[in-house]
């Protein structure tokens, strides 16, 4: 359906588009010396225009559930502007810090979003290994500042490349990637029917059938008596209705010595947490990848370690030790016939 | 700000989008604002790579382009309620880990023949255009 809110229904989100391209292209211009009009602040202006644009244009897509989620769009605010900021900075370790930025908004993004575990691993690998691994190189070969050099940095990180066509690359990029979320795909927009949601709560239930010890301490946390859990029909702990409720069997300790059984049904809350789930789907449903990943890890660090690594100079003798030839010696009969083995 | 102050903030961030629990409700506006930032950071990522003539910014872009990548996963994940998302991301910092250890060790390495970051000093490396 068109929006209503759109403004400039439907080319709203290229015109958008646009107008960040511009911006982002003001940003990459060299910093305005004094007295000349500020190129780069106007470049900040038009791109913040664009980017408020697009949230407009996106969020008018959607019936209206809720007003406009503040937390999201500030963290992405904070996200796409240190982007923008770090593809344009004129060094690249002030460049490598607004990465950071970018790590931390998005890890933020994913704590709106119920992916707890994601958000700290990403905090953890990106912004704590990689990146420290990023300013170790950029020390490592920081160039040393030639004559003439005052704004900072180096000549060729002062001059973008061929902006004009790479903007529009990125424009293009932007476009098609828009149009395919939030123009083709009205599923985005919806939200979840209830049967969607029964079957994820039944997945849920599924995922907490292989975790018995967590089972028995919520099912002992609501029935303190209970003695013994039975198992239904297939071995199974859980009886999960369609509609996604799950209840345990248990037998409860009677008045009189005797016990009998009882069903107990458990809360919302007894599903297991984020991290149990991600834990569980890595080693259930893609244990392979897992090794996968390993292997990648290992060959990486031995491709570092060569590529890195002094190449040592081979003296005569290795030399001719390394392609299976005999080493020089001046009393070696065979050198009168070239040394050959 | 104290301590219960901060645990509040985290809270809050984290229920934005309905109580605390996976099974809520995805909704909707969050998870469009995700894509977006998404599709933004991609296309920045993309403009920074082609763009910028220092080769660790060059792989740095290449790491902004993986982060859209991860944001997209765990949004659609969120979408359809179902961690495969987050798992992906784990792959997804497992290559950037890779990438960014053997690209580095690759940019030293150029580093050492050149004395300079820039990849124009290697431009011979390509064909010539006539």
């Amino acid at each position: 359906m068109p929006p209503s809110l759109s403004l400039f229904a439907p080319y709203g989100l290229y015109i958008a588009g646009a107008i960040g391209a511009v911006g982002l292209f003001l940003l990459m211009r060299p910093a305005a010396a004094r007295g000349q009009m500020p190129v780069r602040a106007l470049g900040a202006i038009i791109g913040l225009a664009g980017f408020g644009l697009l949230v407009v244009e996106v969020l008018s897509r959607i019936p209206d559930v809720g007003g406009v989620p503040v937390f999201p769009t500030l963290l992405g605010l904070i996200a796409v502007a240190a982007a923008t900021r770090m593809v344009t900075h004129n060094k690249p370790v002030f460049a490598a810090l607004y990465f950071i930025m970018v790590v931390v908004s998005s890890a933020g993004l994913f704590l709106t979003l119920h992916a707890e575990f994601m958000a700290f691993a990403l905090i953890i690998v990106y912004a704590g290994a990689i990146l420290i691994t990023y300013m170790f190189v950029l020390m490592l070969a920081q160039q040393t500042p030639s004559g003439g050099d005052v704004e900072g940095g180096t000549q060729y990180d002062r001059l973008p490349r061929e902006p004009v066509p790479a903007l529009a690359v990125g424009f293009i990029m932007l476009a098609t990637l828009s149009d395919a979320l939030f123009v083709q795909s009205p599923e985005l927009r919806a939200e979840a029917s209830s049967a969607q949601l029964a079957d994820a709560a039944r997945a849920q239930w599924t995922a907490l059938e292989l975790m018995p010890k967590r089972i028995e301490r919520e099912v002992r946390r609501i029935e303190p008596a209970t003695q013994a859990i039975q198992r239904g029909d297939g071995g199974r702990l859980l009886d999960v209705t369609a509609d996604g409720r799950a209840t345990v069997r248990v037998m409860v300790a009677g008045d009189n010595g005797s016990s009998q059984p009882r069903d107990v049904e458990l809360p919302a809350s007894a599903m297991p947490t984020n991290t149990q789930l991600v834990g569980l789907a890595l080693v259930n449903s893609y244990p392979a990848s897992l090794e996968l990943a390993s292997v990648i890890l290992l060959m990486a660090m031995f491709g570092a370690v060569v590529l890195a690594r002094k190449q040592a100079e081979l003296g005569e003798d290795e030399r001719r030790d390394a392609a299976g030839m005999r080493r020089m010696s001046l009393d070696d009969p065979d050198m009168s016939r070239g040394g050959r083995a | 700000m104290t301590s219960a102050g901060v645990h509040q903030l985290f809270v809050n961030i984290a229920t934005v989008g309905g109580p605390s629990t996976w099974i809520a409700p995805p909704d909707p506006k969050t998870l469009a604002i995700t894509l977006l930032v998404s599709v933004l950071l991609f296309a920045i990522g993309l403009v920074g790579f082609l763009t910028r003539r220092n080769m660790i910014m060059m792989f740095l872009c290449t790491e902004l382009m993986l982060q859209a990548a991860a944001l997209a996963f765990v949004g659609f994940g969120r979408m359809h309620m179902d961690v495969s998302g987050q798992v992906f991301v784990i792959f997804i910092l497992t290559v950037a880990a890779a990438e960014a250890a053997l690209a580095l060790g690759l940019v030293v390495l150029l580093y050492r023949k050149r004395e300079t970051l820039s990849s124009e000093a290697w431009s011979e490396l390509r064909e010539d255009v006539k």
